[in-house]
């Protein structure tokens, strides 16, 4: 069994892969990962693998911020990005695209030539484009991030540059009467703003919708739409990443076996 | 003789010529341990959160300082905060020279405030040209400390910033940097040759975050290019003065400087470009130019505050680095 482990900003994915298929997955919140099950030794952390109940494992990769502060004890570290490639193209099959990723305090747009990564781009110091800023909507909205991610017809329209300032601009346009539906279709259309200049940058034909924000389907259409490409979520967006990792074992074993 | 502040590189011959020691208040500010702290000093006097952290440092140092009362301003080629920078100077009494590189490089205007500033420092043409010669042997140097690191690969992308950065005001003391540069040069013969696999060109202003060059090392990379850094080191040795700084790229337009990037990169065989902006500087405009001009991949750091780089900049980092590999 191959374990992939992608460490994100707001929650862990794990990925665990037998015979070349999915075999289970696992999606934790961050601070209850590390409190649960890791643990500091030597400088490392070592994740406790026998809690977790993942069985044993033939090889394990991760991913994910944090990679640079902290090491998962026996596993082979690989960049985030490569492991979001990676998973996109497992998950796809497709060779030339464009991955956009959203997650909790990170979007990621690289673009995919060739099977290979040959440019990217990821928001630096503002979190406005993440699904950070959905989460904080969200609750303004007293909806779910699922509800929210419903709506992108008739926005209203959202300015704020900062995702804090944001919210009171939100409940501001609430006083103004609008629906749910309005407003929830503004605060996707807000993101679609913030992201649109990183991703015409490294357009292509397909655009690989991935990370949690694409489980909802308002900001597939809202590319679709205003971009005029395919967008394609594949059936594990939010693990996309966790997937990368445990193929990126399988490859690296395939080769090693190959070069035996 | 009195020490004499400058917001970024002058022709600092003037300044030695009139027998005053020039300080890069840049090179106080982040040699500084505690440098995040003096942007706080600037923050309470009541510089605005969003604005650049190396203004609110050179507030800072000459606010806390007892030894330099003049400071040389640079008003048209380097930022236009330090307008405001110059004004809150002047509010805490410190007396204030500028000094402004002509955006179209013209060679009248810039012979005019070079005059403007031997007049107002009380030397005359004459010495400065024997500065000049005196700096010129030492700058050869320095050059043959870039050219070790990007054709002998001896030399590390931090030290090649650290000598080149240094030109700007020789440390104060001309000599004692002399020296320093030779016992580096001799100590570097006996340096094993680099064998880090990518090579990188560091473009944009000097970085405040203080371990970039160790973390690329680190990863398998080296800056073999130090864009802006080997401008103050006046790379190219020129006669006349007054020429010497119109071919100093950094003050005048982009596009110039893409010129000189250009060149460098093909000659020093770079394989990606790391373009360092300033949260809040306009200069982050023009990364979207250096990406339509250059066909070398590029990398877009930014920094903020004074300190280490952090966990999300490493990621990017060590995702180009793949990327290129």
């Amino acid at each position: 069994m191959l374990c992939g482990i992608d460490l994100g900003s707001r929650s862990v994915k794990i990925v665990i892969m037998k015979d070349g298929q999915i075999y289970r997955t696992e999606i934790l919140e961050t601070v209850d990962f590390y409190r649960r099950y890791g643990r500091r030794l030597e400088g490392q952390l070592v994740v406790d693998f026998d809690s977790l109940g993942l069985g044993k494992l033939d090889g394990l990769v991760a991913t994910g911020y944090g990679r640079n502060t902290l090491n998962i004890a026996g596993a082979t570290v690989i960049p985030e990005l490569k492991a979001h490639m990676l998973g996109a193209i497992w998950q796809l099959g497709l060779q030339d695209f464009t991955l956009l990723d959203l997650g909790g305090q990170d979007s990621k747009v690289i673009k995919v030539q060739k099977g290979r990564m040959t440019d990217f781009q990821t928001n630096d110091k503002c979190a406005a484009s993440t699904g950070r800023y959905l989460e904080n909507m969200a609750a303004v909205l007293n909806v779910t991030l699922d509800e929210l991610s419903r709506h992108s017809e008739n926005p209203v329209d959202l300015d704020a540059t900062c995702a804090i300032f944001g919210e009171s601009e939100l409940i501001g346009r609430i006083i103004e009467g609008y629906s749910v539906a309005e407003l929830a279709a503004g605060v996707n259309h807000a993101i679609f703003r913030r992201i649109r200049p990183m991703l015409s940058k490294l357009l292509s034909e397909t655009v690989v919708f991935t990370g949690g924000v694409a489980l909802g389907g308002a900001l597939k259409r809202i590319f679709e739409q205003e971009l005029a490409v395919r967008v394609v979520v594949p059936e594990y967006p939010q693990l996309n990443g966790a997937i990368g990792c445990a193929v990126y074992t399988r490859e690296a074993r395939n080769k090693h076996v190959a070069g035996n | 003789m009195a020490e004499i502040g400058i917001t970024t590189t002058v022709p600092v011959e003037i300044i030695m010529a009139a027998g005053h020691t020039p300080v890069d208040l840049n090179n106080i500010f982040i040699g500084n341990p505690e440098a995040a702290k003096l942007t706080d000093v600037a923050e309470e006097a009541g510089y605005p959160r969003n604005i650049c952290g190396w203004i609110k440092g050179l507030y800072a140092v000459v606010i806390n300082s007892d030894s330099i009362d003049t400071v040389i301003a640079v008003t048209q080629g380097d930022c236009s905060n330090t307008h405001a920078l110059m004004e809150t100077y002047q509010l805490a009494g410190i007396n204030i020279i500028p000094f402004a590189y002509p955006f179209d490089r013209d060679y009248d205007l810039l012979s005019l405030q070079m005059d403007k500033l031997v007049k107002a420092l009380g030397t005359d043409w004459d010495k400065v040209a024997a500065v000049k010669h005196r700096l010129d042997a030492v700058r050869a140097k320095v050059a043959e400390i870039d050219r070790l690191t990007w054709q002998e690969n001896t030399v590390s992308g931090r030290n090649n910033h650290l000598f080149q950065v240094s030109c700007s005001d020789f440390n104060g003391d001309v000599d004692n940097f002399e020296q320093d540069v030779d016992k580096f040069l001799e100590e570097n013969r006996s340096c094993p040759e680099g064998q880090e696999d990518v090579r990188l060109a560091f473009i944009g202003v000097p970085p405040i975050v203080t371990d970039l060059y160790d973390y690329f090392e680190r990863m398998g990379a080296r800056v073999v290019f130090n864009e802006v850094q080997r401008q103050f080191a006046m790379p190219v040795p020129v006669e006349d003065i007054v020429e010497q700084y119109r071919q100093y790229t950094y003050p005048y337009g982009v596009f110039g400087r893409i010129d000189d990037i250009r060149t460098q990169i093909d000659l020093r065989g770079v394989d990606g470009i790391v373009h360092y902006v300033q949260s809040f500087c306009f200069r982050q405009i023009e990364d979207m130019i250096f990406r339509e001009k250059l066909d070398v991949p590029i990398l877009t750091i930014e920094g903020d505050k004074p300190g280490k780089v952090d966990a999300r900049t490493k990621l990017r980092i060590d995702s180009f680095l793949e990327m290129i590999r």
